[in-house]
C-alpha cells in the first residue's frame, strides 16, 4: 500500500512538474518520429536485396518493423535518462533534502520516480508506434498473449534502468555527463537502428553493457521472429539477472549515497 | 525530551593541491555541544555567521551524521533509529527553496504528506487544515512560483507541520520577511509550543524575536557553547547598566555643577547635551537610578519635560558579550 502511495505521489508530482510544458512532448514524440522516419529512408537508397549484407540479420521486408521497435524501446529508456537528469533540479531546489527528511523508503522513491515519469513520457510515441505497426503489417507473433508480455518486459526493464540512474544522480551534482554518454551511444550500440549481430566484436562488447540491447533482442524475437517463450528463455534469464543486479546495486548505492551525504553535507552543494 | 550530548561535527574537505594530489582539511563546525529541548518549550540557538547553527539543526534533523556524540528523542536513539525519529520531527529553513515551484501549495503538501505515509481523507483533511492555518486558502491552487516570499515561507511552515511533529527545528524562519508577516509567524510559533505542546528550536539573527519567543537560549561560538540561560538572566548577568534619559528646562551653570557632584557621588555616569528643548542628560549606572534622580530634582525644583528609562535587551547583551570576547 505504501508502495502505491509513493508511486502515486511521484506521478502527481512529475505530471505537474515535468510535463506542464507542452514542449516536453516535442522531445518525446516529434523528435523520435523524425528519427524513425530518417533512419527508415536512410536505408531506402541502398540496394537491400536478398543478398545485401544487412539482410543476413534483418529480412528486408521487416526493416520498418525492426526500426519502429528499436525507436519505441529507445524512447522508453531515453525518457528515463531525461527524468534522472532532472534530479539535479531537486538537489538545487533543496527538495531532495526534504525527501530525505521523510521516512519514505528511499529506493522505492527512486523507482517510483522512474515509473511515474515513464508512462507519461512514452504514451504518445507508443500510440504512434502501434499505428505504424498496424499500418506496415508483417507482425509475426507465436501467441497473441506474448505481446502484452513483451510490453511488460519493456516497461519493467525501463523502470529498473531509470531507478538505477536516479540513484546515480544522488551522488553527484556533476552526473550530467551521463546525458552525453547515453544519448547517441545508447541509440547506436543498443541496436536501435542496426542489428547488434552485424557489429564487429569490439562494438558488440560495448553493446552488451547497455540493458537496452537485451530488451530489444527479446522484444524483436517476440514480435518479428515469432519465437515462443521457450525459445527466448535464455535471453530472458540474462535480462532478469541484469535487472536483478541493477536493483541490488540501486539498494546499495542509495544507502551509500545517503550515508555519504550525511557525512559530508554535500546535498547542499550544487 | 530531546537530548543531545557532546555533539561534534567535523567536515572533511578535500582541497586540490595539484592534478591528483589532494589535501585533507578539517573544519570543526560543532564542537561538543550539549542541548536539550522539552516539549512545549521554545529554545533559541544564537551565534554569529558560521557559528554552527545550521549544522546543529541538520544533525538534530538526522540530515547530518555527527562525528561523535549522542542524540536521543523521547528515549529513542536518533543515530540508531533515524526512521523512527523522522516521523516525530520536522525542519523548516528560511528562504524560498525546498518547495516545488511549479506545483501549487496543495500539491506540495499532498506530495510530502504521502511520503509520510498519509493518504486518503486523512491526507486531504490535514492539507486543508494546514492551508487554512497558514492563511493560504485563497491561493492554495496557484503554482508556488507565483507566491510572494512571505507566502512561500508560510507554505514551508505548513510543510514542516504535515507529519504533526513533536519537535520542530526552525532555521531562520523569518529571514527576509517584513515586520507584519514576521510577527504573524512568531504568533504561530508561540501557539505551536504553548497550545500544541511541541518542542521548538529556533535560530534567528533577529534578537528581539528570540527575546520575545524563547524560554531559554543557547549562545554558541565556533561550535562551542558559550552560555545557556533564559533571555532575562542573560541580559541581567551581562548588561548591568541601566540608562535613564531626561530632558529638563535649561539648567543654570550653578545647578549643573551641584547636580553633577550629586550624581558623581552616587556613581552615576552622566553626559549633558544642550538641545532646543532644554538640557538633555544621558545617565548610566549599574542599578535602576530613576528614583534617586527624581529625589534630586525635588530638592531644587527642577522642571522635567521628559523622562525615559531604557531597559537593556538581548541585543545589548550579545553586543556586550561580543565586545568582552574581543578583549580576551
Ligand atoms: N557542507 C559543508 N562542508 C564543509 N564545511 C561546511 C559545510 N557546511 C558548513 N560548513 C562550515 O561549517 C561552519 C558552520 O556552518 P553553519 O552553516 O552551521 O553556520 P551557521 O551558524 O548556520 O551560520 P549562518 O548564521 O551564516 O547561517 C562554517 O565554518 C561553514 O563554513
Ligand atoms: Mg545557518
Amino acid at each position: 500500500m505504501n508502495l502505491l502511495n509513493v508511486i502515486w505521489a511521484e506521478m502527481k508530482k512529475s505530471h505537474r512538474h515535468n510535463f506542464n510544458n507542452r514542449l516536453m512532448y516535442f522531445s518525446l514524440f516529434v523528435w523520435p518520429v523524425i528519427q524513425f522516419v530518417d533512419s527508415y529512408y536512410a536505408f531506402k537508397p541502398f540496394n537491400l536485396g536478398q543478398d545485401s549484407p544487412l539482410s543476413r540479420f534483418v529480412p528486408v521486408e521487416k526493416l520498418g518493423l525492426f526500426l519502429i521497435t528499436g525507436c519505441l524501446a529507445y524512447i522508453f529508456f531515453w525518457s528515463l535518462v531525461q527524468s534522472a537528469w532532472m534530479m539535479g533540479y531537486e538537489r538545487e531546489q533543496g527538495t531532495l533534502e526534504i525527501i530525505l527528511l521523510t521516512p519514505a523508503p528511499r529506493t522505492l522513491v527512486m523507482f517510483s520516480r522512474a515509473a511515474a515519469n515513464l508512462l507519461e513520457a512514452v504514451w504518445l510515441f507508443s500510440i504512434f508506434a502501434v499505428l505504424t505497426i498496424l499500418f506496415m503489417g508483417g507482425l509475426h507473433v507465436a501467441h497473441w498473449w506474448l505481446i502484452p508480455i513483451a510490453v511488460v518486459i519493456l516497461m519493467l526493464s525501463a523502470i529498473v534502468w531509470g531507478g538505477f540512474l536516479n540513484t546515480i544522480f544522488l551522488f553527484s551534482r556533476d552526473a550530467g555527463f551521463l546525458y552525453t554518454i547515453f544519448e547517441a551511444p545508447m541509440a547506436f550500440f543498443s541496436g536501435v537502428r542496426m542489428p547488434v549481430m552485424a557489429f564487429p566484436l569490439w562494438a558488440k562488447m560495448i553493446a552488451y553493457a547497455f540493458p537496452l540491447t537485451f530488451v530489444l533482442n527479446i522484444l524483436r524475437s517476440i514480435v518479428l521472429d515469432g519465437k515462443n517463450l521457450s525459445a527466448i528463455f535464455q535471453p530472458l534469464l540474462e535480462l532478469f539477472l541484469i535487472l536483478l543486479c541493477l536493483i541490488i546495486a540501486s539498494f546499495i548505492l542509495v544507502r551509500y549515497a545517503e550515508k555519504h551525504a550525511k557525512e559530508t553535507g554535500n546535498l547542499t552543494l550544487f | 525530551m530531546l537530548e543531545a550530548k557532546k555533539l561534534v561535527k567535523y567536515y572533511t574537505m578535500k582541497e586540490k593541491s595539484g592534478w591528483f594530489a589532494r589535501k585533507k582539511q578539517q573544519i570543526k563546525a560543532v564542537n561538543g555541544l550539549d542541548l536539550t529541548i522539552k516539549r512545549g518549550e521554545i529554545v533559541g540557538l544564537l551565534g554569529v555567521n558560521g557559528a554552527g547553527k545550521t549544522t546543529t539543526i541538520k544533525m538534530l534533523s538526522t540530515l547530518l551524521a555527527p562525528t561523535s556524540g549522542t542524540l536521543s528523542i523521547d528515549g529513542i536513539d536518533a543515530l540508531q533509529q533515524p526512521e523512527a525519529i523522522k516521523r516525530r520531527i520536522n525542519m523548516i529553513a528560511g528562504g524560498e527553496r525546498m518547495l516545488y515551484w511549479r506545483l501549487s501549495a496543495r500539491e506540495n503538501l499532498m506530495y510530502f504528506g504521502r511520503l509520510y505515509g498519509l493518504r486518503g481523507s486523512a491526507l486531504k483533511n490535514q492539507c486543508d487544515e494546514l492551508i487554512k492555518k497558514v492563511g493560504l486558502a485563497e491561493s492554495a491552487d496557484r503554482p508556488v512560483e507565483r507566491y510572494s516570499k512571505g507566502m512561500k515561507q508560510r507554505l514551508q511552515i505548513a510543510r514542516g507541520l504535515i507529519n504533526d511533529p513533536d519537535y520542530l527545528f526552525l532555521d531562520e524562519p523569518t529571514l527576509g520577511l517584513d515586520a507584519p508577516v514576521a510577527r504573524q509567524l512568531r504568533g504561530m510559533v508561540k501557539d505551536l509550543a504553548k497550545k500544541k505542546n511541541k518542542g521548538i528550536l529556533l535560530t534567528s539573527h533577529y534578537l528581539e524575536e528570540v527575546e520575545e519567543l524563547c524560554d531559554h537560549v543557547y549562545i554558541i561560538e565556533k561550535g562551542h557553547l558559550l552560555l545557556h540561560d533564559t533571555p532575562t538572566r542573560i541580559i541581567q548577568t551581562i548588561v548591568k547598566d541601566r540608562i535613564l534619559l531626561v530632558v529638563m528646562d535649561r539648567l543654570t551653570q550653578e545647578d549643573w555643577t551641584w547636580l553633577r557632584q550629586e550624581l558623581d557621588n552616587r556613581g552615576i555616569h552622566t553626559q549633558k547635551n544642550e538641545t532646543d528643548e532644554g538640557t538633555q542628560l544621558d545617565m548610566t549606572a549599574p542599578f535602576d537610578l530613576t528614583a534617586q534622580f527624581i529625589a534630586l530634582t525635588h530638592q531644587r525644583n527642577f522642571h522635567l519635560l521628559r523622562l525615559e528609562s531604557k531597559k537593556p535587551n538581548l541585543e545589548d547583551a550579545i553586543i556586550r558579550l561580543a565586545e568582552e570576547r574581543e578583549l580576551l
